[in-house]
């Protein structure tokens, strides 16, 4: 929580202000009844009869005035609050955003991509919400007890006692009931998500449903749910719905009592006027609102805890990348794994071990292997987002725990997994690896990567406006986009990982065939899944649940690796020669 | 779960901001509104009697305090002893009421809360949930999950408001400002005027308020819209921001849209939070009349101050029914457009469904005469297709990726209906046939593997929930899935569901397997791709499949090459289309896509 504070730290002056004309208000709308009793007072019976009609106008007077003064601040207070919600929201959203980055990819992974979304756009949304409520409704609150224990006193001491003793207990009960409800909700909450969870998994299983005509029990199993979230939410509210009508019920007993009590101590003399009990009454009436007002708020309670943890693990988070410059160095290419492996932190099995891979400059080779074969946590050390947890991995011999990953960086051109691409024009994407390529360069990348003609097509050209994460272009197009801009950045390794799997044979073997013409000389590493993707390159490594089964060329393979011979018999029956 | 919409009513008119058009409260939707609520009319009758109770409560107190009021003054003006004697009766009577009022207020609570969560959030629901099962799949495939959930939950609890706001804003509200209003004028018609008059100003100015604010509010919904899109694009793509260094520039990005996202919700925050006070104010002013008024008329007229006092605290009474009238008016817009959005899909077309049964065993013969089909009535997919699949053979659908290969598979589970042609199954015409009766002929294996939250025996026997234990183990023991199900935590009692992690991808596959297995259906329509496999794991599942497809007809959409070319038949798909049609040699021969298609696997 503190973390999360800090951000409010360069607004506390304002905040200051806020409340202080927040209270100015306050104290405005005490004084309205305290005016009032005075003309009933003084007014109608006191001593100013000469000119008692004047002396109410006068009165009146002023309750406008104040009336105004107090509009005025409350709305001068709310503009402050907004401009300090909204720059706090910034900042921790900035912070946020940043912090992402320079985690690593492990920590980002064990989060979790949508986690992280919905922790900076609905979780600082909470966050808003809660520090708006606190500046604008709920900071006021004491201080406008203050001031009405404040007048009450001057009133009458005795008096003032009772609101000095209800209100507190009837705060401290309100607190007390709220951590009941907090749970409550907390338990409600949790049905809502289980029924969402139903919902989603019966919609995205329809086919399977349909299939085995099981609809009647999915639409069972939700008919349940739901009723059981409706009990959870009747529960909440019914303990909820306490608060209002008790608070109601206790103040305006403590009015009755004031009444009582009022009246023995004029009857006593002691100076206490009717119109001073009949402006205490007023003030009890304006504390019930503000603090059923807040209470209200107590439903907020279990989502702001779940807010603040949740963004706790972004602020907290000990998983940092190695932020260390680059120094410019260029590679020659040649790349060194030394009995390299790799386990992830909640794991007992290592995704890779005991790898010893050498890789000469200018060479091209295929990595092979399923999705648990670890192929993809090799191009992640590769590309220094993982640093091995054993052995050791070399670039040009030199170790890569001691080069900056930013260097290292800049020496890989790659072409990843999923969904690479950027809002933006289709220049904007290629030229991130090239910032000043020319737009015959761009075009002869695209050409390369088969999908020149698509962009062709677009009114826009090489201007045509990508959707976030390219969600407006197919699977397809996307991995020739990628592909293009790796090509584009000039390095003297590049990584293709999966970067084939949306094409069909025929545009694969002319990227292919593009590839190898315009990068030979460089380090080409491919990693896949399908044979007639790894089978023409120099040489070939096989993995297999984290382990290197085989290494060679394709035609090696066939012979000594029964792993590599398994696949390639399934994949093509054998039919290729 | 209406005190919780409540209080989120508020955050969500803030977002939408009440509508912009002004329509009339009761057009169609308003209409059908009330008219679902027709079940719930007695509770609805009864809460309304506690509104009415309540309202009287609120008629009396002042009144009563305004008399105990009086006497502090009568007593002022002329001491009498016995003075505090004398205020106990009224103070007791005051304490009844109020002790009625909290019970009467929690009872219409409670009563509100739980006929609104228990009978119609949850009716609706569950009407919902009921409408899924009679709709066409087409309607899941273009509707995102998250649109139909958002509808089936925050929709419907919008609406269930509106349940709440007639019975709590619209009848007590009315009623307590018609009966106060009256009151006003029969205790003193001078003091009533500016109350009555003044009041409907704060009325039109918080409504003129909320409509400024909307705009702002639009604004700000898009741009949030647009940073989470951002937030989502930059942290999927983490891995390749870093590969090509563009942290900074994104975080600029973010950093400026962040910026004008805040900057536009300052002011609709603003005008929203600042509607309170402005009517506040508007108080104030009848506020400050009647005392102005009353002092005259107390100066001049002899009016006792208990009456003023009464009017004073009646004046209060009357602008609280009122904003909550001026709120409700703006809010029943934004709950007629959630009503709206689950109206419409109450009244989506339901999909045919005939009630023809299969009477004799299946041998699984199919015939397709002359098939047309087309998801989008513009462009024709598949024309004129026509096959016929002899019991036991095997047809190979291929095709690059994204190609549609999974048309056939909608049209032979009836999951689309096809425009023109006939499908027979053993000489059946299948749309004789009820949708179930059809798709119990099948058995379905798809890529997209489907678990539910279950345990492994109950997903395994999914196709055929009277499946023993026996049963079920066998078909896992020849699905390969024996082995590593004795292996988890409770073995076949494990709960697991879509994501879990207890088990692999591979084996989940594995498990649909099984369930077709068990499921023991004359026809099969199997998915060949294994994708997120292990080695192994995918050899396991090869076998399982080849055990599965013996003896059966098959429609398999092919990725082995084994399976493509032992296939009696193979339909060729590119963009959606069956361009090809043909056995192995046969495609060869004729050396169309097909053959450039096998061909280019082996190019360099």
């Amino acid at each position: 929580m503190r973390k999360l504070l800090v951000y409010l730290k360069p607004y506390r002056g304002r905040i200051a202000l806020a409340t202080l004309l927040m209270a100015v208000s306050a104290v405005c709308d005490l004084l309205l009844p305290t005016l009032m009793a005075d003309v009933l007072d003084k007014g109608v019976y006191g001593a100013a009869e000469a000119d008692t009609f004047g002396y109410i106008l006068k009165t009146a007077g002023w309750m406008l005035g104040i009336s105004l003064v107090s509009l005025a601040s409350v709305a001068a207070g709310f503009w402050v609050v907004y401009h300090v919600v909204a720059g706090y929201t910034w900042r921790l959203r900035s912070a946020l955003f940043r912090k992402v980055h320079t985690m690593t990819l492990t920590e980002v992974g064990r989060i979790g991509t949508s986690n992280l979304v919905t922790r900076t756009t609905h979780d600082v949304g909470t966050l808003n919400w809660i520090i708006s409520a606190i500046c604008g409704e709920v900071l006021i609150i004491p201080l406008m007890f203050l001031g009405a224990v404040i007048l009450c006193m001057r009133k009458d001491v005795c008096l003032s006692l009772i609101i000095l003793v209800i209100v507190p207990v009837l705060i401290a009960a309100g607190m007390r009931l709220g951590k009941k409800i907090e749970h409550l909700w907390e338990l409600a909450d949790e049905q809502c998500d289980k029924q969402n969870d139903l919902v989603r998994e019966r919609l995205r299983g329809i086919r399977v449903i349909r299939a085995f005509d099981r609809e009647r029990s999915a639409h069972e199993k939700i008919t349940d749910a739901t009723r059981v979230m409706a009990e959870n939410f009747i529960r909440a509210n019914v303990t909820m719905e306490i608060i209002d009508p008790a608070a109601a019920f206790v103040l305006n007993t403590a009015a009755l009592l004031i009444v009582f009590l009022g009246g023995v101590r004029m009857e006593r003399g002691s100076g206490l006027t009717a119109g001073d009990i009949f402006a205490i009454i007023q003030y009890i009436n304006i504390i019930l609102g503000a603090i059923v007002a807040v209470s209200y708020d107590i439903v907020m309670l279990p989502r702001i805890k779940v807010a603040v943890r949740r963004l706790g693990q972004i602020t907290e988070s000990t998983g940092l990348e190695d932020e260390r410059p680059a120094e410019g160095l260029t590679f020659s290419g040649a790349i060194d794994l030394e009995h390299a492996g790799f386990t992830y932190p909640d794991s007992s099995l290592p995704a890779l071990s005991d790898v010893d891979m050498h890789i000469k400059p200018g060479e091209w080779v295929s990595v092979i292997g399923g999705t648990g074969s670890g192929k993809t946590t090799l191009a992640e050390l590769l590309l220094a987002f993982r640093a091995p947890t054993e052995g050791v991995l070399r670039f040009d011999g030199q170790d890569a725990a001691k080069l900056a990953p930013k260097d290292i960086r800049a020496n890989v051109s790659c072409s990843l997994q999923k969904s690479m691409l950027y809002a933006g024009t289709i220049a904007e994407n290629l030229r991130m690896g090239r910032p000043d390529a020319t737009d015959e360069e761009l075009w002869a990348a695209l050409e390369l990567a088969q999908v020149a003609d698509f962009v062709r097509e677009q009114p826009d050209g090489l201007g045509f406006r990508l959707e976030p994460a390219g969600t407006n272009v197919s699977g397809g197009q996307k991995q020739r986009l990628a592909i293009a801009r790796a090509v584009l950045k000039d390095a003297p390794i590049y990584i293709f990982d999966d970067s084939f799997s949306a094409l069909d044979f025929l545009t694969e073997a002319k990227v292919r065939k593009a590839l190898n013409e315009k990068l030979a000389g460089r380090t080409r590493i491919v990693i896949t899944q399908r044979v007639v993707s790894a089978m023409h390159s120099d040489r070939i490594f096989v993995l297999a649940d984290g382990a290197l089964v085989g290494a060679g060329t394709h035609a090696e393979l066939l012979e000594s690796c029964s792993i590599y011979r398994e696949i390639y018999l399934s994949q093509t029956g054998g039919g290729a020669a | 779960m209406s005190s919780l919409e409540k209080n989120e009513q508020v955050e969500t008119t803030e977002k939408s901001g009440p509508a912009k058009k002004k329509t009339r409260v009761f057009d169609e939707t308003g209409k059908r509104l009330v008219r679902e609520m027709k079940p719930l009319r007695g509770w609805i009758l009864l809460s309304a009697f506690f509104c009415l109770l309540l309202i009287g409560c609120a008629v009396a107190t002042p009144e009563l305090l305004g008399s105990l009021i009086d006497k502090l003054f009568a007593w002022a003006k002329d001491p009498q002893p016995g003075l505090a004697g004398s205020l106990l009766p009224g103070i007791g009577i005051l304490l009844g009421i109020y002790a009625v009022q909290g019970g009467v207020t929690y009872g219409k609570y409670y009563l509100l809360q739980s006929i609104i969560s228990r009978f119609y959030c949850a009716g609706m629901r569950i009407r919902l949930s009921d409408k899924l099962r009679r709709l066409p799949v087409s309607y899941m495939d273009k509707t995102p999950a998250g649109d139909v959930i958002d509808r089936m939950m925050d929709d419907v609890s919008d609406m269930a408001d509106s349940v709440y706001g007639i019975v709590d804003i619209l009848l007590s509200g009315f009623l307590q400002m018609i009966v106060i209003a009256a009151i006003l004028f029969l205790t003193d018609w001078r003091m009533a005027i500016p109350v009555v008059l003044l009041s409907p100003l704060s009325v039109l100015l918080s409504s003129k308020m909320a409509g400024l604010g909307e705009n702002h509010w639009d604004k700000q919904y898009e741009l949030s819209g647009k940073l989470t899109a951002l937030a989502e694009e930059a942290f999927t793509n983490y891995p390749t921001t870093k590969a090509f260094n563009r942290e900074e520039e994104l975080q600029r990005k973010y950093d400026a849209l962040s910026e004008r996202q805040q900057q536009s919700g300052i002011r609709g925050h603003f005008l929203s939070s600042i509607v309170q006070p402005v009517i506040a104010l508007v108080n104030a002013l009848a506020y400050i009349a009647v005392t102005v008024v009353g002092g005259w008329l107390i100066l001049h007229r002899g009016m006792s101050v208990g009456t003023v006092a009464t009017v004073i605290l009646f004046t209060r009474q009357f602008s609280g029914p009122l904003e909550r009238i001026a709120f409700g008016l703006g809010y029943i817009q934004h709950v007629k457009a959630a009503a709206k959005r689950v109206f419409t899909i109450l009244d989506l077309p339901e999909e045919p469904d005939p009630s023809g049964r299969v009477e004799a065993p299946t041998r699984g013969r199919v015939e397709i005469r002359h098939v047309d089909f087309s998801y989008d009535p513009g462009k024709p997919l598949i024309r004129d297709l026509c096959m016929d699949v002899q019991p036991g053979q095997k047809v190979a659908i291929v095709g690059p990726t994204g190609a549609g290969k999974t048309t056939i598979v909608n049209l032979l589970m009836r999951f689309y209906d096809f425009r023109t042609g006939q499908i027979l199954i053993d000489g059946r015409d299948v749309s004789e046939l009820s949708r179930a009766e059809n798709r119990k002929l099948f058995a379905m294996v798809l890529q997209d593997t489907w678990l539910f939250k279950g345990t492994v025996a109950e997903n395994v026997a999914y196709g055929s929930p009277e499946a023993t234990r026996e049963e079920i183990v066998r078909a896992c023991d020849c699905a390969y899935c024996d082995h590593f199900i004795r292996r988890l935590p409770e073995g076949y009692d494990t709960v697991i569901s879509e994501d879990s992690t207890a088990v692999s991808s591979g084996q989940k596959q594995l498990l649909t397997i099984a369930r077709a297995l068990l499921a023991d259906r004359p026809l099969l329509i199997l998915d060949e791709a294994t994708s997120n496999v292990d080695t192994r794991t995918e050899l396991l599942i090869q076998k399982a499949m080849d055990r599965l497809m013996s003896g059966r007809t098959c429609f398999v959409i092919a990725h082995r090459l084994s399976t493509i070319v032992d296939a009696d038949m193979i339909l060729v798909v590119r963009d959606g289309q069956i361009v090809e049609q043909g056995t192995h040699r046969s495609l060869l021969a004729q050396k169309g896509f097909y053959y450039e298609l096998f061909q280019s696997q082996y190019a360099i």
